[in-house]
């Protein structure tokens, strides 16, 4: 089976428009989550948000996009595909080949336009621009024709492990010789949604997230989109290596449909996964990105399935403290963060914590250091008992 | 006086326990088949509730008689069986 | 690729349970909809199926059949499940301005929770996913299950396609003229001279591994393009049967998604100027209506014919019921952009 290398990578999110700036504030510390008043909801200005701060319309001019029926969800998912795919230096006979796949990852899609959706599915109008916008699919299909795709084009949705899935799938296209370079990641946008739903599920916090803290509150939910480029062995004459993708595990917690087992079962079974996947053992992963959405559930469990596979886990820490939870986008931004912890060799400070979690005992790293790294892991669990963990490698 | 505010408590009981069938759509349940001192949480003698139920009850306690529980863990204390949130009905209500 | 063992299917038609199918005898639709003939779902815990919408109602019972045989993983390809709890979700927030809100339609809008309820339901803890593709969606379900038995030869795996008919399909979808606007029936579906089909719905699960033995058909391969040209899309099913079939082989029954919709005809005229006579062309949308993931009734009617060496007569457009059927071709077509080809072969 061939080897996965990831030789580019775009993204964006509250601290970037791009994998430099993402760097840059991840460096320095930077929360992008606040209490703004741009979002069409009413809860906008009270509850704090990871938000890009690119309007929809600044984001087409941007990117010369005049087709009515474009939506956020797709600019983002462009801003940040383009991006990765220069940093690859894909060209254009490489974008049009057979053996060039699409494998994207969404929750919302273009629910982002709740509003419009709600009136053409009510039939309130004649129809608007955005009838093939809403479908889960729209968001890929959207990339597949601006790219000319002609390989294999997926989009998957379990929730928030969504996008990491998609890495995982486009890893296994190449390893079992399906495709020859994927692009790979996933995208969502606010939406007045997702807000109400986490709403009316009481996770969101109404102060900025804690992760892994005693008095976390609940997560902070955000936008951004990011897309690695994969590639097998054969491809890679000069060009840039950023890691190895050397595993990746899929487990089902199989215990409620919006909540982790007390003893992580999922989590548990899919960091082992991967390092099964990877043929390493624990002791050889360097840093972990949790999942750490800063809810109550997830922290703890996560903490507790950290303590029964490795005993003494390795330094971890979750972004979502500078991102929000980006949802359908947080697998592939935190595969991104990993890969940056192992090129640089460097892991950033989690934000916001101030006491271990009473029972688990387990401190994120709070300071940003220079470090030696060979293996990093990136958590990503959802709704639906979905988890799944992936492992990059130094090249 | 509001005359919802007089209803005796074995009629708030019986409309309480109705209100619940239909919100979480307890097909197979009956209002009859719900004891008053019967756990809604739990399988085996309670009514099988699970944590998404006790949200949607506290919505249902909002829209119904005007209670705001905004902590699930002081829902959680109430929505015992019918006689706790009934009790709590009557102390709490504002419609 | 892989090996199908077991099959269930809910649809329309009578095809559940196993032991009640019956394909020679035609529901007919009614408003231009063909619905899944509902089970009853008695095996489904009261507790879990009060919260089900419809998508998981139809997955979950088709898959409870398989579970027994405990597969190694649960893979499932779906367009819309949990588009109706999303629809009914965002009524609530404008109903109530974002107010308080209950929050059982929002859990049940994510489309994995037809594969998260089957893995809930049966304790499977193993490989979970849900592709949501559109009318790629059952196909790169296939296509993982594919992959993963090639990474784990000895494991068996559950793998379907599920979609409902719903608000949103049949306003949104009727707005793009993908629905007939006048009345039409399935029985004379194929007569219409009009742009749309009708709406249907189901979910069909198979249970695969790598397996030969025993096996009640081969799934031997697959190929998915995005094409608005007949000839590029004939010219893929060219080289798709050069590339599998052998000397000699032939396909003897062509299976297609034709659906009544008079935009799409020029694929499937394209598709089957390439057969010679020896192939039997065959549709099944008359049955099943036209979803997502039809694709994945066509494949459980394939399973059908193979088993049972048998074609009901109102499915066949050309040619005649042949005494063997030994390879079978499905063609699907969604929206007149996503194409796939499936090769299905009886057991030798």
């Amino acid at each position: 089976m061939s080897k996965v290398f990831v030789t580019g990578i775009g993204m964006i999110s509250a601290i970037g428009n791009t994998l430099g700036e993402n760097r840059t504030s991840l460096l320095q510390g930077i929360c992008g989550i606040t209490k703004t008043k741009n979002l069409p909801s009413r809860h906008s200005g009270i509850l704090p948000f990871g938000e890009i701060f690119i309007d929809t319309q600044t984001l087409k001019e941007k990117w010369k996009v005049t087709d009515e029926g474009v939506t956020r969800t797709m600019l983002l998912a462009l801003h940040a595909s383009q991006e990765a795919i220069q940093d690859a230096r894909l060209s254009h006979s490489q974008l049009i080949a057979n053996d060039t796949a699409l494998v994207n990852a969404t929750t919302v899609g273009g629910i982002c336009l709740m509003d419009e959706f709600f009136r053409d599915v009510n039939k309130e109008s004649n129809g608007s621009p955005y009838l093939s916008s809403y479908e889960m699919a729209s968001v890929t299909r959207y990339l597949r024709s601006l790219y000319k795709i002609n390989g294999i084009v997926n989009t998957i949705n379990t929730a928030c492990s969504s996008s990491a899935n998609a890495i995982m799938y486009g890893a296994r296209l190449i390893r079992n010789g399906l495709a020859s370079r994927v692009i790979a990641g996933g995208v969502d946008s606010l939406s007045k949604f997702t807000i109400n739903g986490f709403n009316s599920l009481h996770l969101l916090s109404t102060e900025i997230c804690t992760p892994f803290d005693a008095n976390r509150k609940g997560l902070n939910l955000g936008e951004a989109a990011a897309f690695l480029i994969l590639e097998n062995e054969e491809e890679l004459k000069g060009k840039k290596l950023y890691a190895e993708l050397t595993g990746y595990g899929n487990s089902n917690d199989a215990f409620h449909p919006s909540s982790l087992s007390r003893e992580g079962d999922g989590p548990y079974l899919a960091m082992g996964g991967a390092l099964a996947s990877a043929g390493l053992d624990k002791k050889e992963i360097g840093f972990i990105n949790a999942h750490g959405t800063g809810t109550e559930n997830n922290d703890e469990v996560e903490s507790r399935a950290m303590l029964r596979l490795f005993g003494d886990p390795p330094p971890f820490s979750s972004t979502k403290s500078n991102t929000g939870h980006t949802l359908g986008a947080s697998g592939a931004i935190e595969a991104a963060y990993s890969i940056l912890n192992l090129t640089h060799q460097e892991i950033y400070a989690g934000l916001h914590f101030k006491q271990p979690i009473p029972g688990t005992g387990l401190r994120p790293v709070t300071t940003t250091q220079r470090i030696s790294l060979q293996h990093t892991m990136s958590n990503s669990f959802g709704f639906g008992g979905n988890c799944t963990s992936l492992i990059f490698s130094k090249a | 006086m509001n005359q919802m505010n007089t209803m005796e408590t074995g009629q708030l009981k019986q409309q309480l326990k109705e209100q619940i069938i239909k919100f979480l759509n307890l097909t197979s349940v009956t209002p009859d088949n719900i004891k008053d001192d019967q756990p809604l949480f739990g399988e085996g003698e309670g009514l099988g509730l699970d944590s998404i139920d006790s949200l949607e009850l506290i919505v249902l306690l909002n829209r119904e008689y005007g209670i705001i529980i905004r902590d699930p863990k002081e829902g959680r204390k109430v929505l015992v069986d019918i006689n706790t949130i009934v009790a709590y009905i009557e102390k709490n209500r504002t419609k | 690729m892989l090996f199908i063992h077991q099959t269930t299917c809910i649809s329309p038609q009578q095809t559940f349970p196993e032991k009640d199918i019956n394909l020679e005898y035609l529901y007919e639709s009614s408003d231009n909809k063909l619905k899944a003939r509902d089970p009853g779902y008695e095996n489904i815990p009261a507790n879990q199926l009060r919260k089900m919408g419809k998508s998981v109602r139809l997955g979950m019972g088709a898959a409870l059949p398989l579970i027994p045989k405990d597969p190694k993983g649960i893979i499932i390809g779906t367009a819309n499940a949990g588009m109706e709890e999303s629809i009914e979700f965002m009524k609530q927030i404008i109903d109530h301005n974002e107010g308080i809100l209950s929050p059982g339609t929002f859990v049940q809008s994510t489309p994995n929770t037809i594969a998260s309820q089957i893995s809930l339901y049966s304790g499977n803890k193993g490989y979970n996913i849900t592709h949501v593709h559109a009318g790629m969606a059952f196909e790169n379900a296939l296509l993982d299950t594919a992959m993963l038995i090639k990474e784990n030869p000895l494991n068996t795996y559950l793998v379907g396609g599920v979609d409902e008919i719903g608000t949103k399909n049949h306003n949104i979808d009727r707005l793009q003229s993908w629905y007939k606007k006048e009345l039409v029936s399935n029985i004379h579906l194929y007569e219409a001279d009009s742009p749309g089909s009708i709406a249907g719905e189901g979910a069909a699960m198979f249970l695969v591994n790598g397996n030969k033995t025993n096996a009640m058909a081969r799934f031997k391969a697959l190929t998915t393009l995005y094409s608005e040209d007949e000839d590029i899309v004939a010219g893929r099913m060219q080289w798709f049967l050069d590339d599998q079939l052998r000397t000699g082989e032939n396909i003897d029954l062509l299976l297609t998604g034709e659906n009544g919709d008079d935009r799409l005809l020029k694929f499937f005229s394209a598709c089957e100027s390439i057969m010679d006579n020896e192939t039997t062309v065959a549709r099944f949308k008359h049955m099943c209506g036209e979803y997502p993931t039809a694709s994945s009734f066509a494949l459980w009617i394939a399973c059908q014919v193979l088993t049972n060496q048998a074609l009901p007569q109102h499915m066949i457009k050309k040619g005649s019921i042949k005494k063997e059927y030994k390879n079978l071709l499905i063609y699907n077509n969604y929206k007149g952009m996503q194409h796939s080809f499936m090769l299905v072969s009886k057991i030798s």
